[in-house]
């Protein structure tokens, strides 16, 4: 990177000078009751990792260096509180203070165990629940942390399965559901597939007190690893695979729970492709019936209708990855080329900023 | 449009138009992949040549050692390892079935697994099997354990050095799993023709398995053991192959099968997208960096220990630098290719 872009991305990230974004001057505002900043675990091009939030004039809050690359992560009910996880394998947790950034805690993952990047906070906060992995016999659970007694771990909870990645709760504020990937890894072994013939996918419903699973759906291929999930404040939930087949298979990657089965959600034959058998993220707008999903190995990003899977819009945007709904119907996606592009229905995609930075998989 | 988002100034842009390599591959002929395919056809056949003759040589060896049948089979490893580096830049089709690229080389090690897997395996009382081979795992069944068994120090001054009965059981069933792998990639590699050539994804995959494969050379391979990443210290063992002082002919042998295999296909598509001057300099360029060799053959270990030494690598290491900011960098933007922060993620 030359110079000026080094003291661009400098000045921007420690918030020592406004950067203009180009073209743009406010974010859309998020919609719902969520705190009025994104954030999300970003790469820098000097190498380093951080997290990073900017607020609704676009303007960088703040970004905290992390020591390794983090994926995605949560924010405490109450807004003032926010919980990222390192990557896979993930060795630990930060809690920063949402407004400043500050770290407020550091927690490693308990020994034989690692995260694998998501968690989400029980209605009252008191509780975080992440998904992890026992990687040694390769056991996927629920960890359950105090975040009243400096986020101590309470409580383990058995999903009967491999490969746990993303969890969120459900509206009646009871039920997790977790996305089950099904795909063995090992801490020793990269990123190495372990078990890609014998994988068992599925939808873990569970009760979030006892940890008892209350419902498993299973996709209609054995190698849809079922990596992630959102679901409407209706209680529709949706979830989005990635398969592991060749690539000349485009089978269906997203779903809709429907009378206890996965009903496949699939597009027309370029789409599909454009999805590269890979979907990094999916949102169901809390205000509509519309849902988005992006693909950063396709470059493309999706919104269809909820209840019928008919497709309204789609885009190409290089590496795309992170959804987050907007207030007034819209979409917001992020990119690991740094920028923030508005998706609607209706609209064609508007890109909205261009940071210095790499936008890592999920907006929180 | 809710008022708030009225009042933002906002660049719509034609986003599909702009950012999308699929609608500049589309345009491409098909003339790249139909010159890629039968080359890593031929890529394959001889890799399936050369394990099976180191299966054979190493039943040789095992059945009568001798001086001479080691010699044989340690030249043998290293023709077939070579023959593995020429096709190791595919990392689609075939060898993605049953994690085959793990299976042929199992690298990075950090923890040194293959010493430890050999370690169980030769110890143990149970029968060395090819059941056995086939459920221990990627760090056991490729090039690394042969490596191991054929040229670590340590296990070459105990009482568990070939040819022991542990370590041959070991070695043969090994090489005859390579074989036997070999064999099923090539004849996947056939059968795979119809969807490599009708699917236009794996053009971009093809492109994109190149690229990643002069990264990690540079990076992996030569930066961060060469100490210009991390913690500036060298270390040799980080390398592959280091074990048999291959490291550098293994980084030869990447380049020439990139240059055999892919450079053609690749020099043609630029030159239709009018970049003829870039791919002239992306040929001269793989000319340049190959001209590190013969002498930049040295083992890994010697190259660091001394700053004259070093010189060669450090030579050698600004070459293959140069070859992947043309390739990685200018032919990427030429071509419409985007390699992703998220897209190489994986979760």
């Amino acid at each position: 990177m030359d110079t000026s872009r080094r003291q661009l991305l400098k000045a921007a990230l420690g918030g020592s000078a406004a950067l203009s974004l180009s073209g743009c001057s406010l974010l859309p505002r998020k919609s719902g009751f969520q705190p009025e900043q994104y954030s999300a675990a970003v790469g820098r091009p000097d190498g380093t990792f951080g997290i990073s939030s900017v607020d609704l004039q676009g303007q960088p809050l703040w970004v905290s260096a992390v020591e390794t690359r983090c994926h995605s992560g949560c924010m405490h009910p109450r807004g003032n509180k926010l919980v990222f996880f390192e990557r896979r394998p993930g060795w630990s947790f930060y809690v920063l203070d949402a407004h400043t950034g500050r770290r407020l805690h550091h927690i490693e993952a308990a020994p034989g165990e690692h995260f694998v990047g998501h968690g989400v906070f029980s209605p009252d906060g008191r509780w975080l629940y992440a998904t992890a992995s026992r990687y040694e016999p390769g056991e996927g659970i629920v960890a359950v942390y105090d975040a009243e007694q400096n986020y101590q771990r309470t409580n383990t909870f058995e999903l009967a399965g491999i490969g746990p990645h993303q969890i969120t709760l459900h509206p009646d504020g009871e039920t997790l559901a977790i996305a089950l990937g099904g795909i063995l890894t090992h801490p020793d072994y990269d990123r190495l597939k372990l078990n890609l013939d014998t994988m068992a996918p599925a939808l873990i419903l569970m009760n979030r007190r006892s940890g008892k699973i209350v419902g498993r759906l299973t996709p209609s291929h054995h190698q849809q690893s079922l990596r992630h999930l959102d679901i409407h404040p209706s209680g529709k939930v949706y979830v989005a695979y990635q398969h592991q087949g060749p690539r000349h298979e485009t089978p269906a990657l997203l779903a809709r729970m429907e009378n206890n089965r996965l009903q496949e959600i699939r597009f027309d034959g370029d789409t599909q492709i454009g999805l590269g058998n890979y979907i990094a993220s999916v949102i169901a707008h809390p205000e509509n019936d519309l849902v988005a999903a992006a693909s950063p190995v396709g470059g493309t990003a999706v919104v269809f209708q909820g209840s019928t899977g008919k497709l309204l819009a789609k885009a190409s945007i290089p590496d795309c990855s992170g959804v987050q709904a907007l207030a007034g119907g819209d979409f917001l996606i992020s990119s690991g080329q740094g920028k923030l592009v508005r998706l609607g229905a209706n609209q064609a995609a508007q890109e909205l900023s261009q940071l210095p930075l790499y936008w890592d998989h999920h907006l929180v | 449009m809710q008022p708030i988002t009225r009042a933002i100034c906002v660049s719509t842009l034609a986003v599909a138009a702009s950012f999308s390599y699929a609608a500049a591959s589309a345009n491409e002929p098909q003339s790249a992949r139909a010159g890629w395919y039968p080359s890593i056809q031929s890529g394959y056949d001889l890799l399936a040549e050369e394990t099976e003759q180191l299966a054979e040589q190493a039943s040789t060896y095992c059945a009568a050692p001798s001086e001479d049948a080691r010699a044989q089979l340690e030249h043998q490893w290293r023709d077939a390892f070579m023959a593995w580096q020429h096709v190791r830049f595919v990392d689609f089709g075939p060898v993605e079935n049953n994690n085959l690229a793990w299976q042929f080389q199992f690298w990075p090690d950090p923890k040194n697994l293959v010493a430890r897997k050999a370690g169980y395996l030769t110890k143990s009382d149970q029968p060395i099997t090819a059941e056995v081979i086939e459920q221990s795992g990627v760090a056991v069944q490729g090039f690394p354990m042969l490596e191991y068994l054929l040229f670590d120090e340590a296990l070459s001054s105990s009482e568990r050095a070939l040819p022991s009965t542990h370590s041959c059981a070991l070695l043969t069933r090994v090489t005859r799993h390579l074989a036997s792998n070999s064999e099923q990639l090539t004849a996947d590699w056939q059968h795979f023709k119809t969807p490599y050539l009708n699917t236009e994804s794996y053009h971009v995959a093809t492109l994109k398995a190149a690229m990643a494969t002069l990264e990690i050379l540079e990076e992996r391979r030569l930066a961060k053991p060469m100490g210009l990443r991390g913690n500036g210290k060298r270390n040799p063992y980080i390398t592959d192959a280091w074990r048999s002082g291959t490291s550098l002919l293994s980084v030869e042998a990447t380049l020439l099968g990139l240059q055999q295999h892919f450079l053609p296909g690749f020099l043609t598509l630029l030159e239709q997208n009018g970049e003829q001057d870039l791919a002239d300099r992306i040929q001269h360029q793989f000319k340049a960096t190959l001209d590190n060799f013969p002498a930049a053959n040295r083992p890994v270990t010697t190259l660091m220990s001394d700053d004259n030494a070093f010189r060669i690598l450090q030579g050698l290491y600004v070459d293959v630098s140069q070859l992947t900011t043309l390739v990685n960098d200018q032919a990427a933007v030429a071509l419409g290719i985007v390699r992703g922060f998220n897209s190489s993620d994986g979760d």
